[in-house]
């Protein structure tokens, strides 16, 4: 063996150590979260002091955590459904009618996710003070916004692969095109919308930055009551929902990993 | 097909996402900038007189003013300590031939999904006064009294980049797997040392990845909020803090307007630099 390959070698180990070391700190603190949400004291030791499944009931008992989980699962698939069915139509346009100028058409479409978020949330907080719209309706239109970019992205991904040859048969057969779109092209697209479907509530459920403003009376997000409780106290109860919430959301994340691959969707 | 039917059709399929970002974006927006140039009114909203003390005070008040100097410093140095450990990351990703190499690329990917929030807490268990850091040195006899690591601008630091650099790595994987192998495998025959290799083919060829990563990790972190707050608390403010505090505590929307035009002026000079240093590379 040369010395350079044995330079080569040991750098080779090197990166690996130092990448090793990145993930530690990547996973680290969610790993944290986990273990101690199963700790049987109040404070939050590490390692934890026994196990126990206390914190998970004091959960299931706590009813603003409960509502505050049961009204984000509303929220999310109502915005998920809004920004999926959204995002096709304007996918779909983009990619097919879209011509020289679908370029600039997909930018624009993406420009939600060009904004920061607190920003789209303020002014929709300072619109209600001059427009009577249901407070509901504001908080979802704000998660459809955030959300469309990625369904966006990732149904548009799923319709170039899409013949555009079938739609024409179609249409010299005499199918309307209402009925290409609904009969030829959804099925075709099926995993692409479902996976875009499945990420826009990931998003929607993770969010702050849009109910931190939004979230009224009675319509407080999940993420929104764990802001507003750590910021005065914290017991592993917190641990134990965070838990819950990335075993929700990994596991619909590994079908969306599945279907199309969670870094297209991602745009990355 | 028909031309001109096509492009009625097209246009109806975009019609709700065009209602939408009129109506819920684009003229709120519109708006809520404006407002800061206008009065603040201690009664109402606003008063409807132009001026520009607004943007002055941001400027002059040396409050104001060292809010703004703090946050370009952390999100300068938390996009600097991303790129730090998001390229030996990127860069093994796109080179090793492990067979884990899609989980751990998930691995990468997953903890976005989780949300702000919940990786937030991560680090409030680690670092607080009753945290596990704590502890731990306590219970070694190392030291007397817990140390505050919360509310210090490090932990902030720390916290934004755990929670923003897969931002920073995902432009890297893809500027740096878009290379031609062959260009440094060239290198080397002619006689190039590996490190000279990675310093003159590898590193120069990925500068749009390490742009484009750096730009989303400064605007996203300039623009945070959550996490400064719940790590940082009062004594480290940043700019999406603050605006936060004056739209919803002080109810100064005009001042809370200005500070935000300046985050948005401050994100897109970012992002012009980085498509005029683009251009360069190209050229």
């Amino acid at each position: 063996m040369s010395a350079a390959d044995k330079a080569g070698r040991r750098g080779w180990f090197g990166l690996r150590l130092s990448v090793f070391l990145i993930y530690v700190f990547l996973m680290g603190p969610i790993a944290i979260i986990v273990l101690s949400s199963f700790n049987a004291t109040t404070s939050m030791a590490f390692p934890p002091q026994g196990f126990s499944l206390r914190w998970y009931g004091e959960f299931f008992r706590s009813d603003s955590f409960v509502d505050a989980f049961l009204f984000s699962m509303k929220l999310g698939l109502c915005a998920a459904i809004g920004a999926t069915a959204i995002g096709f139509l304007a996918a779909y346009a983009i990619v097919r009618f879209g011509g020289r100028a679908r370029e600039a058409a997909q930018s624009a479409a993406l420009l939600p996710a060009m904004i920061p978020h607190i920003l789209i949330s303020m002014s929709l907080l300072l619109a209600l003070n001059f427009v009577p719209v249901p407070d509901f309706t504001v908080l979802l239109a704000g998660h459809v916004l955030i959300c469309l970019p990625f369904t966006i992205a990732g149904i548009t991904a799923s319709l170039d692969g899409v013949d555009a040859q079938l739609e024409a048969a179609a249409w010299t057969l005499g199918a309307s095109r209402a009925r290409i779109l609904g009969e030829i092209v959804l099925p075709l697209v099926a995993p692409g919308v479902l996976s875009a479907l499945i990420f826009a509530f990931i998003v929607s459920f993770g969010d702050i930055y849009i109910a931190l403003f939004l979230a009224g009376p009675g319509m407080t997000t999940l993420p929104m009551e764990i802001f507003s409780y750590v910021q005065w106290e914290s017991t592993p109860v917190i641990a134990a929902i965070s838990t819950l919430q990335i075993l929700l959301i990994v596991g619909l994340g590994l079908i969306v990993e599945r279907l199309v691959g969670l870094r297209r969707i991602m745009r990355f | 097909m028909a031309a001109a039917a096509d492009r009625r059709f097209g246009i109806g399929l975009l019609t709700p996402i065009g209602l939408l970002y009129l109506f819920f974006l684009i003229l709120p927006i519109g708006f809520f900038l404006s407002m800061g140039f206008f009065k603040y009114d201690v009664f109402g909203l606003y008063k409807p007189e132009l001026t520009g003390e607004n943007f002055a005070r941001l400027v002059v008040d040396p409050y104001y003013l060292d809010i703004v100097a703090l946050t370009l410093k952390l999100a300068g140095l938390t996009t600097l300590f991303s790129l730090l450990l998001g390229y030996p990351l990127a860069f093994f990703l796109t080179r090793t031939r492990s067979a884990w190499r899609g989980a751990l690329m998930f691995l990468v990917v997953a903890p976005l999904t989780t949300g702000v929030i919940v990786r937030t807490y991560g680090w409030i268990v680690l670092m607080g006064a009753e945290g596990i850091v704590n502890k731990t040195l306590i219970a070694a006899g190392l030291i007397a009294r817990p140390l505050q690591i919360l509310h210090t601008e490090t932990a902030v630091v720390i916290a934004l980049v755990h929670i923003l650099m897969p931002y920073m790595v995902f432009p890297l994987i893809s500027s740096l797997a878009g290379q031609d192998p062959n260009l440094e495998r060239a290198a080397s025959t002619l006689g190039a040392s590996r490190a000279r290799c990675f310093l003159e083919v590898t590193l120069p060829l990925s500068r749009p990845g390490i742009l484009m990563g750096s730009v989303l990790v400064f605007t996203l972190s300039a623009g945070s909020v959550v996490i400064p707050q719940l790590i940082g608390g009062k004594d480290v403010q940043m700019m999406g803090q603050s605006i936060y505090e004056l739209v919803l505590h002080t109810l100064n929307w005009p001042l809370g307007s200005a500070m935000a035009s300046l985050l948005v002026l401050l994100q897109f000079s970012i992002i012009f630099v980085y498509f005029r240093s683009n251009r360069r590379v190209r050229r």
